[in-house]
């Protein structure tokens, strides 16, 4: 990539100078046929600038020299065009300057587009000869990497390569007339070499899949009503991202979060410890490690809830200034054309202590939760998630399927509701996450016991 | 026509290739944005950006690539790529680029921004809100000029030029009184020209207006069939679902769509009447041409409850032996009807107004579930009071088939026409 050191003698004012490509490719086949066999490359130039209080931002996808100080120069123009014409006493939390170089994609041999393409296609005929009621079937790859070299006025100086890749399998049958789907995600962080060996070694997850995908079909509506439930890692992940981590992004605490007035007051149940980490858990890598953000930030763990108690929001520069406080790394942006913005990193519960068969003995009559489809939430902490696998639990026992559902109500008080939580931690990689821009984010977590709205048919 | 130096350099390098089939399509963008936070514009930004998309058909094999570096090298790079993507790729007859047509040009709208205008309008916007409106916290708002010029070619001498500028303005927005606050609600619209008042465009007002009473909620307290009267900013999403889950290529090729066989058959209330109208006059926001090459046209989907068309393109249309739709779908018109807002309003018994939904994908039957937000409960023609953690389900299908009244007001988007809806049958749960 490009050395953009050079480039420091045009930073006139506060500035961002970011170089990227993003890489995606794509092979998906619907019902055997190969409805997307692509790939993508994009890449560009952008700078940010900071003036009297105004942002100035500009992009070029074309990275010659000249156009990279003609980038820089239209970034100081926009600042200077807002700056003008309003007056504004703001500052930024500048920080130290920090220099970082990660790579995380394969040092092994790439393997050919005609072995990826086989691999897929391997899976996709396991479904076929081994399943005879799969009335439909999609079967795909899908890679993403990000690329990045950052130089900011301040002094850091940041490159990172970090590549993702999932092969995806959905499945349908039909029950009655009614088209029943199911589908699971493999993969993560990485190059496809340092994540997939055999086609087959798959096929005992695309077992278990067909298996939820029957039961599902065999099995019964939800009834409505608040119940007493276990959601599994997947819905405990989204639900410390989606509903409770959004409402701790500073942009969004000043834009109206109902979390703006919960600082160090009791948030949750006390069996609740639930943290944005920056890189690492537990000595391992997360899914989305960032060492050093799009702003030049070093990045450190945000600790949001600590046994119960609202402690720390997240933050860009702007936001860390405006309350007072330090930035740890959570300005990110998807595209060369994007602004960084405040974003997730991992966000997970921390683990507790109770055995997951425990937990299920412990209920009567409620569901295990198993896998989401998506979510939504908003600053009012109000969340809804489609369940799209999970069980009855009749008497402290895995009882029937479920056909798809949701699951809503208020993530805090959901989280008051929290009696027990598992000693497991699962991490899912394939989370993207929409506000405004796209970007890729890690969740995951233990399983928790609690109370939460179902939504019957 | 294919002016463009680097339409051309790339079809001559596939044509020296002796591929049979080829289409690239150039799509040079600039975006011009102004972003407002925390009830103040904090940013401009200005973005260009080229996506050159390139798609190749070879022995009934298939393959596309999309760059966004047009030098010498990165086309040369693009081609080698194609002819890997096209050697490992499969056989499928179904796999074609569109037959000629005429050479045409198209426009859509202005080619540069009044910056000076959208600061204006949009620091107007930002002042009437603070004083009209002292609860309402913008969380984020943006007014954006959007340029694109298209230029589309192919080998079967498909040669298109679509030039379009476009504004587009969006604001998300909460309230606060007290520890109180509301759920998140947003409005958006397109237009040609920086001739509107913000706030007076589309839902912007109403949607403010709204959200200051939904500071104080309430669940409702019981679990009944009922009456939703639909805004017309739901009934565009909800129309986008329902294409996607019963007209879409993806739908239909995997089988999954219920409306598989339903062309000339009754799927809907006689009422409902919606077009994909990317053509129309009254559409700002709408496009010229297909990304499978062909000249858009505007279509009826359904006609008195009757479906007319389902939105194939040209893949979807060969693999399912079914008709091509003569466009790619959204611009959707829901025909007005012959009853009031208010009047709508006095028919229901017992019902929610919906104004924004919450909830999963609905499955391929057409189930669905999730939270009615930002919405009211209505009892014996009058709304009641705004709602929280209220959950609906139902079927969209039957939504259709129930619809009781179609408004005879109509809000346009900019992007799509839609009136308020009246149907009925759906579950509403509370706490």
């Amino acid at each position: 990539m490009t050395q953009l050191s050079k480039f420091s003698k045009h930073f006139a004012n506060y500035t961002e100078l970011r170089v990227q490509e993003n890489q995606s490719m794509s092979i998906t086949f619907l019902n055997g046929n190969l409805v997307g066999n692509e790939k993508k490359f994009t890449s560009g130039v952008s700078s940010r600038v900071f003036l009297n209080g105004s942002w100035g931002f500009a992009s070029n996808p074309e990275m010659d020299d000249a156009n990279i100080i003609d980038t820089i120069k239209l970034a100081n123009e926009n600042a200077e065009f807002l700056s003008g014409r309003q007056s504004k006493n703001k500052r930024i939390y500048e920080g130290a300057a920090f220099s970082v170089s990660h790579n995380f994609g394969t040092k092994k041999n790439r393997i050919s587009q005609k072995e990826l393409m086989d691999f897929v296609k391997e899976i996709d005929g396991y479904i076929v000869k081994k399943f005879a009621d799969v009335t439909s079937r999609t079967v795909g790859l899908n890679f993403l990497s990000m690329e990045k070299t950052l130089l900011t006025s301040v002094g850091s100086n940041r490159y990172s390569l970090w590549p993702r890749t999932m092969i995806f399998v959905k499945l349908g049958v039909e029950e009655n007339g009614d088209p029943i789907n199911a589908y699971e995600v493999f993969g993560g962080r990485g190059h496809f070499e340092d994540l997939f060996t055999n086609p087959s070694d798959l096929f005992e997850d695309v077992d278990k899949l067909y298996e939820h995908l029957k039961n599902k079909s065999k099995g019964v509506y939800a009834d409505a009503g608040e119940k007493e439930v276990i959601l599994d890692a997947d819905l405990a992940g989204i639900l410390a991202h989606e509903a409770i981590g959004h409402t701790t992004e500073a942009d969004i605490v000043l834009g109206g979060s109902i979390a703006a007035d919960y600082v160090n007051k009791e948030v949750s149940s006390n069996l609740i410890t639930l943290t944005d980490y920056a890189h690492s858990y537990n000595g391992n890598l997360c899914p989305i490690p960032i060492f050093v953000d799009d702003e030049g930030t070093k990045a450190e763990d945000v600790v949001i809830i600590k046994d119960g108690v609202l402690k720390e929001f997240m933050h860009n520069k702007e936001t860390a200034a405006i309350f007072k406080t330090i930035a740890k790394g959570n300005a990110r942006a998807y595209q060369y054309f994007d602004e960084p913005l405040v974003r997730m990193r991992n966000t997970a519960i921390e683990p507790g202590k109770s055995k997951l068969k425990d937990m299920i003995a412990s209920i009567e009559d409620g569901y295990y939760f198993m896998k989401t489809g998506n979510g939504q939430a908003d600053s009012t902490s109000e969340f809804m998630f489609a369940v799209t696998v999970g069980y009855e639990i009749k008497n402290g026992k895995l009882a029937r399927g479920i056909r798809d559902t949701t699951i809503a109500g208020l993530a805090f008080d959901v989280l008051k509701s929290v009696t027990m939580v598992s000693d497991d931690m699962v991490w899912g990689s394939w989370g993207m996450c929409g506000k405004k821009q796209m970007i890729p984010v890690g969740m995951g977590g233990p399983a928790i016991k609690c109370r939460i709205n179902v939504g019957g048919k | 026509m294919a002016k463009n130096k680097v339409v051309n350099k790339m079809m001559k390098l596939l044509s020296e290739e002796n591929l049979e089939k080829y289409q690239v399509t150039l799509n040079s963008s600039k975006k011009t944005e102004m972003v407002v936070e925390r009830g103040e514009i904090s940013l401009l930004r200005t973005i260009a950006d080229t996506n050159l998309r390139i798609t190749a058909i070879n022995k009934n094999k298939k393959a596309s690539v999309n760059i966004n570096r047009i030098d010498d090298s990165s086309l040369e790079e693009a081609t080698k790529n194609i002819l890997e993507l096209l050697e490992t790729s499969e056989i499928d007859e179904a796999y074609d680029i569109s037959p000629f047509q005429e050479s045409k040009q198209f426009e859509i709208g202005s080619k540069v921004p009044n910056k000076d205008d959208m600061y204006k309008l949009l620091i107007q916007f930002i002042e009437e809100v603070k004083l009209e409106y002292p609860k309402l916290n913008i969380s984020e708002s943006s007014l954006t000029f959007n340029f694109t010029e298209v230029n589309l070619v192919n080998s079967n001498g498909v040669d298109y030029l679509q030039t379009k500028g476009i504004y587009n303005f969006y604001v998300v927005f909460t309230a606060k009184d007290g520890e109180n606050i509301s759920s998140m609600n947003f409005a958006s619209f397109s237009m040609n020209e920086l001739d509107k008042n913000l706030l007076d465009t589309a839902t912007v007002r109403s949607r403010i207006k709204e959200n200051i009473e939904q500071i104080e909620t309430k669940p409702i307290t019981e679990k009944f069939v009922g009456d939703v009267l639909i805004t017309p900013d739901y009934l565009a999403d909800l129309i986008a679902t329902f294409a996607a889950i019963g007209l879409s290529d993806g739908a239909l090729i995997a089988g999954t769509s219920v409306l598989k066989d339903s062309i000339g058959k009754k799927i809907a209330s006689e009422k409902l009447s919606i077009c994909s109208n990317p053509r129309s006059k009254q559409i700002c926001d709408g496009y010229s041409i297909t990304s499978d090459g062909f000249e858009a046209k505007d279509i009826m989907i359904i006609e008195k409850g009757v479906l007319k068309s389902h939105l194939l393109g040209l893949y979807g249309a060969k693999k399912t032996a079914k008709k091509r739709a003569e466009n790619s779908g959204s611009a959707y018109v829901v025909d007005s009807g012959e009853v009031s807002y208010e009047d709508m309003i006095k028919k229901v018994k017992k019902g929610i107004l919906l104004s924004r939904f919450s909830g999963g994908n609905p499955s391929p039957s057409g189930d669905f579930s999730g939270i009615a937000k930002n919405s009211y409960y209505i009892e014996d023609g009058k709304v009641q009071y705004p709602i929280s953690e209220t959950m609906i389900a139902g079927n969209i299908y039957d939504m259709f088939n129930n619809i009781k009244e179609i408004s005879k007001e109509q809000v346009n988007f900019g992007n799509s026409i839609m009136p308020w809806l009246l149907t009925t049958g759906v579950t509403i749960s509370g706490k």
